[in-house]
């Protein structure tokens, strides 16, 4: 019993030679899943494919609504249980895996990855693909799809959205926020969808003491907003993910590109280029000039 | 609640909502109604004026339960004077007299569920209040959505069921209303002149015709047989275990009861929860019955089109799409559905 992807007619290029590599990866035994995206009736957004069989990876899509990042699923154990996983990334999504491999949630060999090179999703794009530095993702164990130019980086783009929160006064922002955060419904699709948010037990959950409220007024949202934020600052990759599946259409999108833009300007960091880069706040050095709190 | 004996069909004058809105202003009947907020989502919110009613609306982010069962709601306040000396205060009363003026019948038609949950082994005494204050006035879809699918689960663009009256509005010009219970009647006679006995003859416009998914007798059966099966673990392996479709959905009433105190004060909440959720049967001894979203996924399935059922008769759905519509995954409960259904008739 299984579902074979939808074969799309008039595959792309890319569509083509995505599905290969995955059903050769399938067929040879390198993994035993590959997650991808597929496309199905009913979903605006392509939507995840566990493909185990190279049949299967024939229902891969890759287009401009494959917006979802993959990332989310290499921890989970029933995930694990299918055996090595292939997993398809844009640049944004791999910013997530490097984060996972830093963190040592996974290794490098549990994952086979399958970049495909990305000119941006949605239309109009989103705002992270206008500013995004990762058109190309490395170190892939494949990488598809025509080259895509990489526009020089430029701050001001990517801060343009919290300027323009920042450039409010505080009594305006905080009616915003108010107004924002009155909204959650403590339904925790931002954490569940979100890659770096993997804890077994997350603060919400921990009981003895209750840490944060989770009753949805204003008091308990504003706490689990900004657990989540704080916990992700300098971690998070920009993917976007908890705005997109948010259903109340909270921008949380803001609260992390301002903890990006602080960590860029106080730490020179940005998280997830590089599975061994030093992360400022998970990194050990018994040369550290800071005395910190011992 | 007296179901009226037969149909009545009122003919609404075009102004009928500045009517009924200024006659239930002046009653101090709170008026709940479709409005379009600054991010662009339509919810039941408090409104004074017909300007600030949303009427070419598919349906509203948050459902109708929100009405009676809010996300949150204070149960008891507690203050504590001394040592073993704490006083226990009733929570926030229910909310006075109040209309909803165009839910949808979909929602309308989730009331008949939770009505029979929230009645059964112990009358909930919140909800109940609040229903009784509460008239409901649904407004009958002419287009429906992409993902509205209400027919596949007993249900109608146009039904009655769960609604005191039921209006049919034509763009903006004069209405058709037919009253269901005595709520609605009164409803009606709140509107004055505005609201005329239709003339003999006038009949209901005719349901938009929308394409049946599946039967849900035949899923049924194929619940019955199939607590164990593979396509549990095949359905659940994307699902991200969040609470997005369960809060979302017009029929979905598990909650969480929560005590939030400071030294000397404190609130018993009561708070919608989600058997998505992994905390949702975890033990107290570390042992969780769920302990796999597997599990969960079923959960919701079955809870809807199999344990409901066998309770009370009813599937607890009423086809309105919120949950496919708003998983960030595209989950989708009517394509589930449709496999099961392909299942039991190879
Ligand atoms: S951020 Fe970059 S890699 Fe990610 S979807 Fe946008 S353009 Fe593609
Ligand atoms: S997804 Fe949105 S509504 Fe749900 S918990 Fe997160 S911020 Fe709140
Ligand atoms: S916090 Fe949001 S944007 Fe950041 S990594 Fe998590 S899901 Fe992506």
């Amino acid at each position: 019993m299984h579902r074979t992807g939808e074969n799309r007619m008039n595959a792309t290029p890319v569509e083509e030679s995505l599905r290969e590599a995955a059903a050769g990866a399938i067929a040879d035994g390198t993994v035993g899943v590959v997650i991808g995206y597929g496309h199905e009736a009913g979903s605006d957004v392509a939507t995840p494919l566990f493909a185990r069989t190279p049949e299967q990876a024939r229902g891969l899509v890759f287009d401009a609504t494959c917006v979802g990042n993959l990332a989310i699923y290499l921890p989970k154990p029933e995930v694990r249980a299918l055996g090595r996983t292939g997993l398809v990334v844009k640049g944004c999504d791999l910013r997530a895996v490097n984060v996972l491999l830093r963190e040592h949630v996974i290794e490098r060999e549990d994952v086979f990855l399958i970049g495909v090179r990305c000119a941006g999703v949605c239309e109009p794009p989103l705002h992270k693909c206008t500013v995004c530095p990762v058109h190309d993702p490395s170190g892939c164990d494949v990488t598809l799809g025509d080259s895509v130019e990489q526009p020089t980086a430029d701050a001001s783009r990517a801060n343009a959205l919290v300027a323009e929160m920042e450039a409010k006064s505080i009594e305006e922002r905080w009616e915003f926020w108010k107004r924002q955060m009155t909204k959650c419904v403590r339904c925790y699709a931002c954490r569940q969808v979100c890659p770096l948010c993997y804890c077994k037990r997350c603060i919400v959950e921990k009981t003895t003491p209750q840490w944060v409220e989770t009753s949805p007024h204003l008091r308990g949202n504003l706490a689990w907003n900004v657990v989540r934020a704080f916990h992700l600052t300098g971690r998070c990759v920009g993917c976007g993910e908890c705005e997109r599946v948010c259903p109340v259409d909270i921008p949380l999108g803001l609260l992390n590109q301002k903890m990006a833009g602080l960590m860029e300007q106080w730490f020179d960091f940005q998280s997830g280029l590089a599975p061994d880069e030093q992360a400022p706040f998970t990194t050990w050095d018994p040369n550290d000039p800071e005395e910190g709190i011992l | 609640m007296n179901d009226v004996s037969e149909t009545k069909l009122y003919r609404l004058e075009a102004d009928w909502l500045d009517a009924a809105l200024g006659a239930l202003e002046r009653d101090g009947v709170e008026v709940l109604a479709p409005v379009k907020d600054e991010d662009g989502s339509v919810n039941l919110a408090p409104v004074t004026a017909s300007s600030e009613v949303a009427t070419d609306y598919l349906n509203a982010l948050i459902p109708l339960k929100s009405v009676f069962m809010p996300r949150t709601e204070v149960l008891i306040e507690y203050e504590r004077a001394g040592v073993g000396d704490v006083e226990v205060l009733p929570g926030a009363a229910p909310a006075g007299q109040r209309v909803v003026l165009g839910c949808r019948p979909c929602d309308a038609r989730a009331l008949v569920m939770l009505d029979s949950v929230f009645n059964w082994d112990y009358e909930d005494v919140p909800y109940r209040a609040r229903r009784d204050s509460t008239t409901v006035v649904s407004w009958a879809c002419m287009d429906p959505g992409p993902h509205c699918f209400c027919t596949s689960v007993g249900g109608s663009p146009h039904s009655a069921e769960g609604s005191d009256a039921v209006v049919y509005l034509a763009g903006s010009g004069p209405a058709l209303l037919q009253v269901v219970t005595a709520k609605g009647a009164a409803f009606v006679e709140s509107l004055g002149d505005r609201a005329q006995p239709a003339a003999d003859g006038t009949a209901l416009p005719e349901p938009p015709e929308l394409e049946t998914k599946f039967d849900t007798g035949e899923i049924k059966t194929w619940l019955d047989e199939n607590f164990e099966s593979e396509l549990w673990e095949e359905v659940s392996l994307r699902c991200l275990g969040c609470g997005a479709c369960s809060f979302l959905c017009p029929t979905c009433h598990c909650f969480d009861i929560v005590d939030e105190s400071t030294w000397k004060h404190g609130e018993r909440r009561r708070n919608w929860d989600s058997c998505a959720f992994c905390q949702f049967t975890q033990h107290a001894s570390g042992h969780n019955p769920r302990p796999n979203q597997t599990t969960r996924c079923r959960q919701r399935v079955m809870h809807k089109f199999k344990y409901f059922p066998d309770r009370f008769e009813q599937v607890a759905c009423v086809g309105c799409g919120r949950c496919a519509q708003n998983c960030g995954v595209g989950q989708n409960l009517v394509s589930i559905l449709s496999r099961i259904q392909s299942e039991e008739k190879p």
